[in-house]
């Protein structure tokens, strides 16, 4: 029985995109795992679902149960003055993106991690441990704008999709079957759960890199130093690898260093001419 | 001596923000320190790559910068890494060696903040997500407080990136796991 559920599961992952998935993983977590076997047997039916293309609307009911997992984690910094200034920033760039009327939202969180995460569907999240160590408006808009673009891109959910990891697989596609009621509070806890997985994991360093260099871009449409991202980025190279408020963002990114190499090779000088934009505000808002 | 307070307020926190803006980093390619921000001003010296430079502050695409034998002068932010010798990459290694993986078994103790084991073992909080909404901006509202903060709108091409020379995942625990 669990044989033929085993083969029926190779069947199908043999039959998604050699991209989406690493056979030879899956079949050592089968091994390590005989309840699984059982597992991705009765999802079978789910996995179909999982390959199609993933709506706007699903997106968001997905988005809203990992932003609410993550609230979960850490709350807001209580500091509504701090909030607000975030989304008029953050609304701002997303303005000037192309996709201003998606449903954003921006928050600080309260963890002494150095840390940012971005949802499907948009809403963005910033850690109080790296709002702290942003100079200036332009460099917390360099990171605003990255985060935004792996929403534009939808690196998230994409990577959720292609099923990184045994939980991230079998939970979104739990969650796929139940989210058509199309409430976040719906998804189910243990589908949300392992569907988050994807902020342990992290994405493709591609998807990284991608959200570097078109993070610029909006950041200087934003009327930002686009450069301002690498000053950020030589602030985290700062930070001694081993301190445990920057192991996840040092775990699930490239170094600092790997990063101002590829925006140097990819992005250069190419930005000077906005370069004079805004850096300093005086609406930027200092934690106490 | 009210007025004062806030004088002394201010003169404190501009000393601690001095104080953690003492960084230094390493010129990775051979590079002309100019005397001001621009290419086309004069050149104090050449620096040669693996220079260590304090740095001054940072302005546009240009860094200020302090050599170790006392010259000071500017030098392109994306000339420079921060993070020892190597620029940071192989302490990163060290950095990601140490973190605790994603398989949900490895108990780290210590940690504290948003750690994997804390997004592992969340529970969604629909309360602070509602609470979002409030904090929200409309377009026309962050439009209107962007230009009162002197930002414009500029027209800028898309930088194009080309996928698939990066190598894949930034970080696999199970090939780590088995690289040792």
């Amino acid at each position: 029985m669990k044989a033929s559920k085993l083969l029926c599961a190779l069947a199908l992952a043999a039959a998604l995109p050699a991209q989406a998935l690493d056979l030879g993983k899956i079949v050592d977590k089968l091994n390590e795992n005989p309840d699984l076997v059982n597992a991705v047997g009765g999802v079978i039916q789910n996995t179909v679902d999982a390959n199609r293309t993933i709506g706007p609307q699903e997106e968001a009911t997905i988005g809203d149960g990992l932003a609410a997992n993550l609230l979960g984690a850490a709350p807001l910094v209580k500091d509504a003055e701090l909030q607000r200034y975030v989304n008029q920033v953050g609304q701002w760039l997303a303005s000037r993106s192309d996709s201003p009327g998606l449903n954003w939202r921006f928050g600080v969180i309260d963890s002494p991690n150095v840390n940012s995460f971005a949802t499907p569907g948009g809403v963005i999240l910033i850690t109080r441990g790296l709002y702290r160590e942003l100079r200036n408006e332009s460099e917390l808009a360099g990171v605003l704008a990255h985060e935004i673009n792996h929403v534009l891109l939808h690196h998230q959910i994409r990577a959720i999709q292609s099923g990184k990891g045994r939980e991230a697989l079998g939970s979104a596609l739990q969650g796929f079957t139940s989210y058509k009621q199309g409430n976040a509070r719906q998804l189910g806890a243990n589908a949300i759960s392992g569907m988050s997985e994807v902020f342990v994991r992290g994405l493709d360093k591609d998807d990284e890199y991608e959200a570097d260099v078109r993070g610029m871009v909006l950041a200087a449409r934003a009327g930002y130093n686009p450069y301002s991202l690498v000053s950020v980025l030589q602030t985290l190279g700062e930070i001694n690898p081993s301190d445990s408020t920057v192991q996840l963002m040092f775990s699930t990114h490239p170094t600092p260093a790997e990063r101002l190499n590829k925006i140097d090779q990819v992005v250069g000088d190419k930005l000077e001419r906005y370069a004079d934009g805004v850096e300093e505000t005086r609406r930027f808002y200092r934690l106490k | 001596m009210k007025t004062l307070l806030p004088i002394a307020t201010a003169c404190a926190a501009l000393l601690l923000a001095g104080a953690a803006l003492a960084e230094s980093g390493t010129v990775i390619r051979a590079t002309p320190l100019k005397q001001q921000p621009f290419l086309d001003s004069g050149t104090v010296a050449q620096l040669s790559a693996s220079s260590v430079v304090d740095i001054v502050t940072r302005k546009g695409a240009w860094m200020q910068v302090k050599t170790r034998d006392g010259r000071n002068g500017w030098v392109k932010l994306l000339n420079v890494r921060t993070g020892g010798a190597s620029g940071g990459g192989g302490l990163g290694t060290v950095g990601r060696v140490l973190s605790t993986g994603s398989s949900g078994t490895t108990v780290t103790t210590g940690v504290k903040g948003l750690s994997a084991e804390q997004i592992e073992n969340a529970k969604p909080n629909y309360a602070e997500l509602d609470k979002m909404k409030q904090y929200r901006a409309s377009n026309q509202g962050a439009t209107a407080s962007a230009r009162s903060a002197g930002l414009k709108a500029q027209s800028v091409n898309n930088i194009p990136y080309t996928r698939g020379n990066s190598g894949g995942q930034a970080n696999d625990p199970q090939s780590q796991r088995r690289g040792g």
